[in-house]
């Protein structure tokens, strides 16, 4: 499956992707997971600490007339074997960079190549977006054919949920950080997407942020944990 | 003064930058609160509704969809692109909206 995860900032995007990822691993699925945020934010989800993963400079070149193109020969499964790392429960990780120096041209357009082009069968991709609208809609997530819009009741939470959403950019509503029947019914009715699964509030995983680990090693039993594995569970039935 | 706030996505920049405004605004400063994010949300925290936030960034988008001859100063953009809220705050949206395909 190709899943993407966006939303506001705070809404729960690398938790829930870094904890699918994990639940996604442990189906039997091989897990490429994709972090597209230059915050830090889904290596800690995963369980890799802050332990970081990126493809070299260069692997990209500008043409006269033709513009930023990966080099000739460059094959994603071959970048994916090189570079990614190895975390728990086997899911692979690389991150698009953090720093200045990181994110520039010939990083970011062999990263967007992989992104698009990465396919193998009995693998999934996951990838978690940057906070906010900006990535989205530069079409970051055109690679997948699951983008889940996750939201939490907050109104700022919802109303960002809403622009992805009438930008056509989300396939799909996740909630999260649910409390009450009242909180689902408020995020499902201010986002015009059919809801594939709500999280609830969980202090357990709150927890497992606080301590920068991932809420699969430190909370297993968690509800939210739970969750996102009924989530996973989901989304493979449905062969997305 | 001039005061900007940045961090992490979820970190409560907005919520502060709100509160901060109302509270300069109560001890009576008049306070301007521009929204530089992309996709702005501080009308919320500010407290003059969902709805003039939405109108706000629908606005700045029309800017930029329009054939505006020159490119709007400070005083127009809080004239025209502004919106008074409570305590006497103004609001305005100043940076370019993401919505390439606004439906």
């Amino acid at each position: 499956m190709r899943v993407a995860f966006v939303g506001k900032g705070g809404a729960g995007k690398s938790a829930l992707a870094g904890t699918l990822c994990r639940h996604l691993a442990r189906r039997g699925q091989h897990v490429l997971a994709l972090d597209l945020d230059t915050m830090a934010g889904l290596a800690l989800s995963v369980g890799l600490g802050t332990d970081s993963a990126r493809l070299p400079l260069g692997l990209a070149e500008h043409i006269e007339g033709k513009g930023w193109q990966v080099k000739a020969g460059l094959r994603p499964a071959r970048l994916v074997d090189r570079f990614a790392r190895t975390g728990p429960d086997g899911v692979r990780f690389l991150e698009l960079g953090k720093l200045p120096g990181q994110v520039e041209p010939t990083v970011t357009v062999a990263f967007r190549y992989l992104l698009e082009r990465f396919r193998r069968r009995g693998w999934s991709l996951v990838a978690d977006l940057a906070a906010g609208t900006r990535q989205p809609m530069f079409g970051w997530a055109g690679f997948a054919r699951t983008v889940l819009v996750v939201a939490d009741p907050s109104s700022k939470s919802t109303l960002t949920a809403r622009r992805l959403a009438k930008a056509g950019v989300g396939t799909h509503l996740v909630a999260n950080k649910v409390q009450s029947p009242a909180d689902l019914a408020a995020i499902e009715a201010a986002v015009p997407l059919p809801l594939v699964g709500w999280v609830p509030y969980d202090a357990g995983l709150a927890d497992a942020e606080r301590q920068g680990r991932a809420p699969m090693d430190a909370a297993p039993d968690a509800p939210a944990v739970r969750a996102i594995g009924e989530l996973a569970a989901r989304l493979l039935e449905s062969a997305v | 003064m001039k005061i900007a706030l940045i961090g992490k996505g979820g970190s409560g920049k907005t919520a502060i930058a709100g509160m901060l405004a109302r509270t300069f605004a109560r001890s009576g400063r008049e306070v301007v609160a521009l929204d530089c994010d992309a996709n702005p949300n501080l009308g919320i925290s500010l407290g003059v509704g969902l709805e003039a936030t939405e109108r706000l960034a629908a606005i700045r988008q029309s800017l930029d969809d329009g054939d505006a001859e020159h490119t709007p100063g400070v005083e127009e953009l809080l004239e025209r692109f502004g919106v008074l809220g409570p305590d006497g705050v103004r609001l305005a949206v100043v940076t370019q909206i993401d919505q390439p395909n606004p439906g």
